[in-house]
This record gives C-alpha cells, structure tokens and sequence, in this order.
C-alpha cells in the first residue's frame, strides 16, 4: 500500500469491480459516467473498498457521497 | 375470450402481423403520427421526444441498415446495449426486416454473452464502446458472428467493427415491411433452468395479440395515458410492456436512462405526468425504505395506477403504497415463455394482498399434482396452463426435446408451484426446481457454478436462492477450496466479483459460505435443497439419496 496512493488504490478497484482495464476515474464522476456502476455493483464496490482499505463505511456516509472525489476523501479520512 | 379475441383481431389489418409493423406504421395510418412515443430521458434528466413518425422512419432505417449487410429473414440479431433510444428503433427495424431480435441485459458478463450468442448462432450484434471490450473478447468463439455495430461513436478500425452512425446516415427512412404471418419468429430471451446453459425462448409476430390485449385489459391503458415500465429491455417484461404492448395502442411512453433513484422516480412521474406505473416488487421494497417525505411531497396526482412483476409482492407492499401513496399496487405474474401477463390483479378485482390475482381472458390455469391430476382448491401444486394463449413461446431454441417436456397431458407446466382460492384468485408458492429469483431476474444456480469453477481457488461448488426480504431471493454460494488454500475477506470479494463480472451483477452472491465437502446425491447431482435447509434453518425432507 506504500507503493501505491489510495487514489491508484481506488482506481485499481474501480477496474476490477467494473472489469474494465482501460477505467479512468476523476474526482467530479458518478454512477453516471461509469458503465456498469448501478445500485448492485455499488454493492460490490463498496466491499471491495472496505476489503482492500481494511475501513468501514457507515450508512450515513454511504447516502452522502456524491462523487468518486468525495468517496476518496472519505477514504483519505478512515486510513489517515 | 371470444370478445376479446375478437377485439384484438381487429389490430391485425390485412393479415398483417409485424410487430415493429404495427407499433409504428400502423400508428402513423391511424392518425398518430405526430403524438409523441416517446419521452426518453436520460440519466442526467435531458429530455428528447419521439413522434410515431420518427419511431417510424428509425426503425425503417435499422430495418435497411439490417438487410444492406446481407442478414436475411431468421438471422438473429442481438441488442446487447444500456437503456437508449436507439435499443428502441433497432429492435422494431430489426422485426420489420423479420429478423430475430434477441435483447440482453447490459451488465451481462463474458461468459452469459457467450452462452446467448453463441447458442444462437447470432449474426450480428449491435453494442456501444464501453460494452465492446466483452464482445469483442468472446468473439474468436463466436464464428456466426458476422457483424459488431457500435452505436456511439468511431472505434478503430482495426477492431473489425462497424460504425452504426456512418451506416445509418446512408440508410432509407423509408421501408415496405414485408407481409409477416403469425407465426413468424419474432423476440429472443434467454431464460434459466435448474441444469445446464440458459435456454433461448422464441416468441412470435402473433404474440402481439397477447401483449395488446393484456396491455388494454390488465394494464388498463387508454389512449392519454402516459406509461412508465422500468423493466430494462433485456428481460421480457421489457420488450413485451415496455415496448411492444403500450406502442401497438398508440400509447405515449416514458423511458429512463438512469438507475434507481427514489428522489429522481417520483420527480419523473410528476413531471411527465405518469398516469400508469410498472415496476417490480424489489424497487417497491427499496422505495419503502426510503424517507416517507419524499413521497408526501410528490404530486402523485396524475397516477392512476401501479403494476408490480417479477416476483410475489409482499402485502407490506400493497398496505404501504395504500397508505403512503393512495394508490393500490397490482401484482402480475407471468413469464418469459408465457411472453405476456397471464394472471393478474386490476383494476375492478378487489386486491387480496399476497395473491397473484386471477386469470387473464382466453388464460385457463390449473394446479396439477405430480402425477397430473387436478387439484381441488387450496390444494398447492404445479401451477400450468393449457396451451393456445397468442403469446406462448413457440420454441427453446436447438433444444426441441426440453420445450416438448414442458407440456405434459395438454398442459404446458410453468414450473412454478401454486394454490387457488374457492374464489378463484391464484396464490404464488414457490418454484419446483432450483432455479433462483433475484429481484424478479431467474438466476441458473448452473451458472454461478460454472463461473466459480473457473477460479483456479475453487475445487467444488454450489449455489442457492436464500429468503431475502429486499430482493426475495439472494444469491448463496457454497464453495469447498482446494487443498491448502484459507478462506478470506480477498478470497469471498474475489469469488463475488469473478461471478458479478463473469455471469451479471445481478448473479452476485450476497452471502459465501466456505464448506469441506459440498454435497451431492449419489448420482453426483448437487443436493441444493439441503444446502438450502442448512442455510435457512429449515428441515431437509428426504436425504436418503445423499452420497455417503
């Protein structure tokens, strides 16, 4: 994790959840703009984030995020 | 039946059946022309509107676009696309070339689409850059596969795929659709069974008639009606009512591009005017979920009705939307193979909440024992139904010998289990075999097992439909490891993503559960039913067949 910034992490995990190789994530994307990310991928890529980060996201903050910006910081947040 | 039937022959105009035929042209000779179709918004809420003329003069140009690249009547012919209005115009051009369109689930991965189009020998197949990668993965597999479309946008070259924009700006707005008997094939599912690869169910032209009549008769749709069906196009639910249906009365449909958003539904019933609402149990039970003020605050005014499908809708649901949204919601069951609603509630049949409602006209139902005798009511059985309905698939695709199996001592068996009530109102019980349902999508436990072996961790493997008060049934994976390996957080993340991304996100098992042995019956089968009862905490019945 040293070797990598949690944004390269974050990107890492957006490509193997949506299986897309070539994904290239920027602070100000949503659901929207990601092919594939609706309400039962969100599921799987949450996990996937709490696995890799070791954190835990409550459901508070599950409702507030708006973009992948505000998720990395939230990520930025638990692992600081 | 006779009256309906009768009604609904008078849509068929010079023995004329296409589908794309009457749902566009035949709307434009009525006087429709310029009503609007469509209302399509898209996920960021921009809004586009299509008349029956335009719905016309696009579908007539996939219908040329079709036949100029050599695809000829029978060919199919796949939509493996996201909700777009382009979905729309192919699927009807398509049908008016009397080619067979079959529709696939935008999240399906490597593996489902590989199943569908390699089973059915498709020629073409019609996708969008971000979709293209899976195809073009599978493609040396593929050798019926004859042409790759890309809808939004240039692609290299290279990658042996055409442009659609290029072919469509050179194609006819103009097109005779050929005279199309009844029973001319039409729509491609692919639906699953317990055992072995999804199966292609093939419908007809002459299922119109099934899909006009419910849409009328059940739905209740008149001609100011403005309709929403959130079906996605990959299932039958969405081409049979959220295309064919509503547009062969001359219906104005809302299409959505974007997800489940309970703040964004209820602002797009009000500001499109929704006045009739078809969805699925598991987004009503997502809704319930919600902040009670969201729905306070809608005005639901122009809402007549809603309709529910997929599977059982819970009666919390019924008695929260008659609390909360004074509306009553109809539950309606039928299946891919049925091609359209063959029991339901509606309006002017007093709901019984729980109950599947009762039979559509010219429908005739009945609960069978094993051994094919009828059962009185109250008694729970194998729910079938006597063959002859307009919209009843006319084959599984390659698989003659299956479809034949399904009908039984003049009875087609569902493979759906049921009672009726002495008042005639139908009862969902459950299934007759493993097969899962996921938020109202039929799930192949075959499927998941076979993309679980496919990890080189995975030695053996199971998967079963668990109770679910959200989705009704969840996705349960059984998997023993091989030798040395650990079960871990990466290992269960892995398995979910490698079954999302290799079957569909909808496949994702919610639950793993690392086991020594996975069970099987001394014939090698899986036991499912035990595994089931092991996780439900439920008694196993009969385990006199478990392999020692």
């Amino acid at each position: 994790m040293t070797q990598m910034t949690r944004r390269e992490i974050l990107s890492d995990i957006f490509r193997t959840v949506f299986d897309d190789p070539e994904l290239e994530i920027g602070p100000e994307m949503t659901a929207d703009d990601v092919p594939g990310w609706d309400s039962l991928s969100h599921v799987n890529l949450i996990l996937a984030i709490e696995t890799r980060f070791k954190i835990r996201f409550s459901q508070k903050e599950l409702l507030t995020m708006k973009n992948i910006g505000a998720l990395l910081k939230l990520i930025e947040g638990k692992t600081a | 039946m006779g009256q309906i039937q009768d009604a609904d022959e008078r849509l068929i105009k010079s023995r004329q059946y296409n589908i794309g035929h009457i749902c566009t042209t035949q709307q434009c000779s009525a006087g429709m022309a310029d009503k609007t179709a469509m209302r399509w918004i898209d996920q960021r809420g921009c809004r586009s509107e299509f008349t029956f003329e335009a719905l016309d003069a696009q579908s007539n140009r996939f219908a040329n676009l079709f036949l100029s690249l050599g695809l000829k009547r029978g060919d199919v012919v796949f939509l493996f696309l996201p909700k777009m209005p382009v979905q729309f115009f192919a699927f009807l051009g398509a049908l008016k070339a009397r080619l067979i369109c079959g529709t696939l689930f935008a999240n399906f991965g490597e593996e489902a689409l590989l199943d569908r189009l390699g089973d059915s020998r498709a020629k073409a197949v019609l996708t969008t850059r971000s979709l293209l990668k899976r195809t073009l993965n599978i493609r040396p597999e593929l050798p019926a596969l004859k042409h790759i479309l890309v809808a939004d946008g240039c692609v290299p070259a290279a990658s042996g795929t055409l442009n659609l924009k290029e072919l469509l700006d050179v194609a006819s707005g103009d097109f005779d659709t050929p005279l199309t008997g009844a029973n001319t094939p039409s729509v491609l599912h692919y639906t699953s069974g317990s055992t072995g690869k999804p199966k292609g169910v093939l419908h007809r032209h002459g299922s119109v008639l099934g899909q006009h009549g419910t849409t009328r008769e059940i739905l209740g749709l008149r001609p100011d009606d403005i309709f929403w069906c959130t079906a996605d196009q990959g299932w039958i639910t969405g081409t049979s009512y959220g295309i064919i249906g509503p547009w062969s009365l001359g219906v104005t449909q809302v299409h959505y591009g974007g997800g489940y958003d309970a703040k964004k539904w209820m602002a797009l019933i009000e500001a499109e005017k929704v006045s009739v609402w078809y969805s699925a149990p598991t987004a009503l039970r997502m809704l319930m979920r919600e902040d009670e003020k969201i729905f306070r605050a809608a005005d639901l005014s122009r809402l007549r009705h809603i309709f529910s499908v997929g599977e059982p809708l819970n009666p919390e649901v019924i008695h929260w939307s008659r609390r909360l949204l004074k509306r009553e919601v109809y539950d309606t069951w039928f299946q891919t193979e049925t091609g359209a609603i063959m029991i339901a509630n509606r309006p002017g049949l007093p709901v019984r909440p729980g109950s599947m409602g009762k039979p559509a006209a010219g429908v005739e139902p009945a609960i069978l024992a094993d051994n094919g005798a009828q059962l009185p009511d109250g008694a729970h059985g194998g729910l079938c139904l006597r063959p002859g309905w307009p919209s009843m698939f006319t084959a599984y695709l390659g698989h003659d010998d299956i479809y034949r199996r399904k009908f039984k001592r003049g009875w087609y068996h569902t493979g759906d289990t049921a009672r009726r009530d002495r008042d005639g109102y139908y009862w969902f019980m459950g299934r007759s075999d493993d097969v899962i349902n996921t938020a109202g999508h039929l799930i192949s436990p075959f499927e998941i097992e076979s993309a679980l072996l496919e990890m080189e961790e995975v030695a053996e493997s199971a998967a079963i439909g668990a109770p679910d008060g959200l989705l009704f049934e969840k996705v349960v994976v059984f998997v023993k490891l091989r030798g040395g390996l650990v079960r871990s957080p990466e290992l269960e993340l892995k398995i979910r993503l490698h079954v999302s991304n290799r079957v569909s996100s909808i496949a994702t098992p919610r639950s793993v559960v690392f086991r020594d042995s996975i069970p099987k019956n001394k014939g090698g089968k899986i036991m499912r039913r035990l595994l089931k009862a092991e996780y439900t905490g439920s008694a196993a019945g009969d385990m006199s067949t478990l392999e020692a």
